[in-house]
């Protein structure tokens, strides 16, 4: 009887284990918003509508958000714009919490011009929070972002990434934002290039299947995951092995 | 059947342990007369007496209780010598490798080893899979020692007899002694987080060797390193209380406790409760959902609150206004009790997590835990070597410094952890190698706590020189012709 108990938990473990990694090689999440946190933004030289200056200059005056867009762009660069614009435009946030934000070019056919036509477009043009720009030195930029864009020759597009990184003042990126988010997500990144504490759990990647809890961030919802599985283990394994000391004991008195 | 063999295997944990015990122990006052200012050590060398001084006091006071209850339980069933030899070896094997780790390799991520920080190598590279090595040759060791150890009480007693289950209906007709129950309860939990550690094992090992391609959940690690490590520690006081419900009234000249319902029933939901309190570690952790930090505020609770007050009931009913043949032996038993309970009080002050919000990380917490181990589980280990190395000896005399030794442990431990409540009471934050001017205070009651632990060890060397001579008597060529 005990030996039937014995197998049936065994087998348990066993389906358990399976459907485990199963589950492991459906979860493929590629999510890179915590690479390069806390790495050094280049400090190159940027040109606004002021003129020539170090990045430094600028982030050393007040945290930046950065936005790489360019302005051939026929894909997300305008809806991050947008997106961005309008979200700030709707934030109480503290006084304290000052910044700016960087809208900067990562196309070398960019010049100037097209940066200052761009603010004209989004009625940011006289705005002193607002700084459009190109840079001479693009690839030392979008490398220290780990801002990778590929050329589409088929389209004659930049493909790439909707990314805002945080800078604070010291240089540091510390934090980015992937794709169009929403009040809360552009908050949590100006308080933390205001050096404020933020709330943060990596999400789990590939490498890392024996997480505590998942989260669906296309539904939002958060569950438990096969990790918590981990700290019932022992008391089952435990379970099994008082079993068969029992039952050894019957099959001694047996013989 | 206590035989020869076992006796000797006994006289040199007993012996092992405590040398093991005072060296250990002088780290910690070294560690104590840094943050005091007294002498100047570079943070490497504290934090790696930090470590080595950490996981050595959990180990050696984790298997003087399993040593101790494997020698009593020879009254009841039979035990194996060859598997206590073998958790003794690897034991011995295991505090090499750590001690080697430690002050060859300069590792020092602390007793919790807490993911990722081992990972983060600010020592020598071998020094990390050392550490680990280390942990896994004790897991190795006990699970084996623990294992055989119930084996041989499944052999005699039901599953529901090892768990006193009849005790709860009338006209049951095999009792179970309490220091059975409690046995089989304790090791049952040092079971299950050996089991956890192993786990725990893998999954570090799985990323050390796995070169990138796999990583750890951290705030699944923090889970496993204090389902491991905190219940562990408690399960060993546990052993030590078996100890108590088998000796106590023995030495005291009066009947052995029974077990009886509410016996039963508290060490039943100890085995539960203990399992679960570890959340309590967890409070800061923000994405432990709270439902799990609930838990681990009443588990505390729970845990501490059947076994505390069943023990210290049976302890006054036997004491109060009955002839007490007071010795050595009752008499640190008795204040052992007293070392847990003060222990357990500001341990569950601080799984309160309201408090915690003021605690956590402060002196309070090394606090508490020295309260229930040095004055508390120590004492009743110390209790039982004494007890056991008279019976070694075969004499009974009473030690002129009979006084004097308490005098010392009772002046020396509670000064030492007082130094700790003062300072966890004014939010000193603990693991810090110096404090600095702000936090002076923290200084001036390092320095006193560690002149109070001086006093606590001399009393232990006291302790220390009689039992190690009586142990030894087990080895002479006497003993071996009376066996």
């Amino acid at each position: 009887m005990s030996k039937s108990i014995f197998s049936k938990i065994i087998c348990c473990c066993l389906i358990l284990s399976v459907v485990q990694f199963a589950q492991a090689q459906k979860g493929k999440f590629d999510f890179s918003e915590e690479k390069n946190v806390y790495n050094q933004i280049a400090d190159v030289p940027v040109l606004t509508k002021d003129g020539t200056q170090k990045l430094s200059v600028l982030y050393s005056r007040s945290p930046l958000i950065v936005a790489l867009i360019f302005t051939r762009c026929t894909g997300i660069c305008s809806p991050l714009l947008l997106n961005l614009s309008e979200q700030i435009s709707h934030l109480h946030t503290d006084p304290k919490e000052n910044f700016k934000v960087l809208v900067i070019s990562f196309d070398p056919r960019d010049q100037f011009e097209d940066m200052a036509r761009m603010a004209k477009q989004y009625a940011r043009e006289n705005d002193p929070n607002w700084i459009f720009a190109v840079t001479p030195q693009i690839s030392e930029l979008t490398s220290s972002l780990a801002f990778n864009p590929v050329w589409d020759e088929d389209r004659q597009q930049l493909d790439h990434e909707a990314l805002l990184s945080g800078i604070n003042t010291d240089g540091y990126v510390t934090k980015n934002l992937i794709g169009l988010r929403d009040q809360q997500a552009i908050y949590s990144l100006i308080k933390s290039i205001n050096n404020e504490f933020i709330l943060s759990y990596p999400l789990p990647g590939n490498n890392n299947f024996l997480s505590c809890f998942s989260y669906d961030p296309s539904t939002g919802k958060k569950s438990w995951s096969w990790g918590m599985f981990l700290l019932v283990l022992p008391a089952i394994i435990a379970a099994g092995i008082v079993t068969i000391l029992v039952n050894q004991k019957k099959t001694l008195h047996h013989n | 059947m206590i035989n020869l063999s076992l006796k000797r295997v006994t006289s040199v944990w007993i012996i092992a342990i405590l040398v093991v015990f005072v060296i250990t122990a002088i780290f910690g006052i070294t560690m104590r007369f840094n943050q005091g200012g007294d002498i100047e050590l570079s943070p490497v060398t504290f934090f790696s007496l930090m470590t080595a001084h950490g996981v050595t006091m959990v180990g050696i006071w984790s298997v003087a209780g399993m040593m101790a209850v494997n020698y009593l339980m020879a009254r009841y069933v039979k035990v194996s010598t060859a598997v206590n030899v073998f958790a003794l070896v690897l034991t011995v094997i295991g505090l090499v490798m750590l001690w080697t780790s430690t002050f060859v390799g300069y590792f020092h991520a602390g007793w919790t080893f807490l993911y990722p920080l081992p990972f983060f190598v600010a020592w020598e590279s071998w020094a990390t899979p050392l550490f680990l090595y280390s942990i896994a040759i004790f897991g190795i060791g006990w699970t084996v020692w623990t294992v055989a150890m119930l084996m041989q009480i499944y052999k005699k007693y039901s599953l529901a007899q090892s768990f006193a289950w009849q005790h709860f209906k009338r006209g049951y007709l095999v009792e179970t002694p309490p220091f059975i129950l409690i046995t089989t309860v304790s090791l049952i939990g040092i079971l299950i987080c050996l089991i956890t550690a192993v786990i725990l094992l893998v999954l570090l090992f799985a990323e050390y060797y796995s070169n990138g391609t796999f990583t750890n959940d951290a705030l699944l690690i923090k889970n496993l390193t204090y389902f491991f490590g905190h219940t562990i520690i408690n399960e060993a006081l546990y052993l030590g209380v078996a100890t108590l419900y088998e000796l106590f009234p023995e030495v005291s000249g009066r009947p052995k406790f029974k077990t009886t319902w509410y016996v039963a029933l508290a060490w039943n939901c100890t085995l539960v409760f203990v399992l679960t309190a570890f959340f309590h570690h967890l409070y800061m952790d923000f994405v432990q959902p709270v439902g799990l930090q609930l838990v681990g505020q009443f588990a505390s609770y729970f845990a501490s609150l059947p076994s505390a007050a069943v023990t210290v009931f049976s302890i006054v009913i036997l004491v109060y206004k009955n002839p007490i043949k007071w010795s050595l032996t009752n008499t640190l038993f008795f204040i052992g009790v007293i070392g847990w309970i003060i222990g357990g009080f500001g341990a569950v002050i601080d799984a309160t997590i309201s408090n915690n919000f003021v605690l956590h990380n402060t002196l309070w917490v090394p606090a508490h835990f020295h309260t229930y181990n040095a004055m508390g589980n120590v004492l009743f280990s110390l209790a039982f070597f004494y007890w056991v190395a008279n019976e070694f000896a075969g004499t009974k005399v009473v030690p002129r410094s009979e006084k004097l030794r308490i005098g010392l442990l009772l002046i020396g431990g509670f000064g030492f952890v007082l130094m700790f409540y003062i300072a966890g009471a004014y939010s000193i934050p603990r693991r810090y190698s110096v404090y600095p001017d702000e936090l002076a205070l923290g200084r001036n009651l390092a320095s006193y706590g560690g002149w109070f632990a001086t006093i606590y060890v001399i009393a232990i060397l006291l302790f220390l020189g009689e039992i190690v001579n009586k142990c030894l008597k087990v080895f002479s060529p006497r003993s071996s012709a009376a066996a």
